[in-house]
């Protein structure tokens, strides 16, 4: 009988173990940027407008296409296509509203021509142009490689950029 | 404050009501759509990259951008979810998960009261009108851009291609025939304002049509009707859309749909929300992109 109690205390206890701990969900990895940027601005006041990046995007001519896909503060983005296939995504962005986004320049010690040049993963490469803006081109298809990354980053007016404030 | 793009992204279902519609519409838009779900593996999806501190920072970045209300993805959800809400529907999504996957679209049928043509046409009008608005939040640009959105329209591509896909089928060709543009656009010419006021879609988003009043956002949903009407026309040939391919599609989902099509507007409006469910998906690609730029 004692033994029988025994067991139902051990039972006893490891249900309420159960109910006190396994029904409780892991955080989730996004929870702490959640409280951190909740209502808070994602732009800075200094940023300058995307529309004033349009105008130094490549020119493209047949096969090639330009679409501008957005245009927001401190941004402008477009999609490049060849005979109408995005090949890849090529934007500008104001590293005042993401500070953090400079330092992967400072560390990486890579160059195109006189600019900063950064690798973010395995399909996209950025410059950094007048110690603010950075100019990306991200591969979509396989066939548009790094080189062609570098060569259409060079399309852009990058000095221009760089003066724009 | 409204919930996390993660939660929102995160609990997009990969297997429903409106998931199974879009899958069965998927000829429509060969090869755009998949149905990604879950707010990482959208992160993956978009950027092609899985290396985890990377999309830790684009994630990061993300949810950043959609908190900023300034930044409009926010009020592009809400249209989005908005425009697809009809009251009740809560209760009759429940009923059919009570049913499971065996249940009869006729058995329903009573329970519904066929939409008329003008209600069709006013629902088209708001949908058309919510992509544009939409459009324009999630891009940056004004309200009323009609003319950048249809210039748009032919570089459409995955979910938002889906959708209007999906519209021209569901909310054009089978409620109102193969002119249904023209047709939307003599019912709401012939509605009149006290109609259109009558609609609690339109009450709910009329905000954010633009318009000073009734009348000048009706005016706004015939010009969005008429910009899509050339792309709608050479959609449906291009891709040889039909009502009796649509119908057969849906067969296999809706059984007895093909004798009951006066219906399929009233049971469709109560059972999905493909509006919500792509317009979700677009917002967290344009967010996602626009993250890994600027991270």
């Amino acid at each position: 009988m004692l033994r029988y109690r025994w067991r139902l205390l051990v039972w006893g206890l490891a249900v309420l173990a159960c109910l006190g701990g396994c029904g409780k969900a892991e955080p989730s990895r996004w929870e702490a940027a959640q409280q951190s940027t909740a209502n808070q601005p994602a732009v800075a006041e200094q940023s300058v407008e995307g529309s004033s990046f349009n105008r130094f995007f490549p020119q493209a001519e047949r096969p090639w296409d330009i679409v501008f896909k957005q245009e927001k503060t401190g941004f402008a983005q477009a999609s490049l296509q060849k005979d109408g296939r995005e090949m890849a995504v090529l934007s500008v962005s104001d590293t005042v509203n993401n500070p953090d986004a400079l330092q992967k320049y400072q560390t990486s010690g890579l160059t195109l021509d006189t600019h900063p040049r950064a690798e973010i993963g395995a399909d996209a490469t950025a410059v950094l142009v007048g110690d603010r803006y950075q100019v990306q081109v991200r591969s979509q298809d396989p066939e548009f490689g790094p080189a062609d990354r570098e060569a259409w980053l060079r399309k852009f007016n990058l000095e221009a950029i760089g003066r724009i404030r | 404050m409204s919930e996390p793009i993660y939660k929102i992204v995160d609990d997009l279902p990969s297997s429903s009501m409106t998931v199974r519609l879009l899958q069965a519409l998927d000829w429509v838009v060969p090869g755009e759509w998949k149905n990604i779900v879950g707010f990482e593996n959208t992160i993956r999806e978009v950027t092609g990259q899985s290396d985890p501190a990377f999309v830790q920072r684009v994630g990061e970045r993300a949810i950043a951008l959609y908190n900023d209300k300034t930044q409009g993805y926010q009020r592009a959800l809400w249209l989005y979810q908005t425009v697809d809400f009809v009251q009740g529907v809560a209760g009759f999504t429940a009923m059919l998960s009570k049913l499971g996957e065996s249940f009869s679209f006729l058995s329903f049928l009573d329970r519904l009261t066929p939409k008329s043509d003008t209600t069709q046409a006013v629902d088209l009008g708001l949908k058309i009108v919510t992509e544009i608005v939409a459009f324009c939040k999630i891009n940056g640009l004004p309200g009323d851009s009609i003319g950048d959105f249809v210039e748009s329209l032919a570089d459409y591509r995955h979910e938002a291609l889906m959708r209007m896909g999906t519209l021209v089928c569901i909310d054009g060709l089978v409620p109102l025939g193969p002119d249904f543009i023209d047709k939307g656009l003599s019912l709401l010419d012939r509605s009149g304002v006290s109609t259109v006021e009558q609609s609690s879609r339109f009450n709910q988003i009329k905000e954010y049509i633009p318009g000073k009043n009734t009348a000048e956002q009706i005016s706004f949903m015939q010009q969005g009707l008429e910009a899509v009407k050339g792309w709608s026309q050479n959609f449906t040939s291009s891709h040889n859309v039909t009502l009796d391919k649509i119908v057969s599609s849906l067969r296999g989902k809706l059984q007895g749909v093909e004798g009951h099509l006066d219906y399929l507007g009233a049971f469709l409006d109560m059972s999905v929300n493909y509006y919500e469910h792509t317009g979700v998906q677009s917002i967290a690609r344009s967010l996602i992109s626009r993250a890994a730029a600027e991270i």
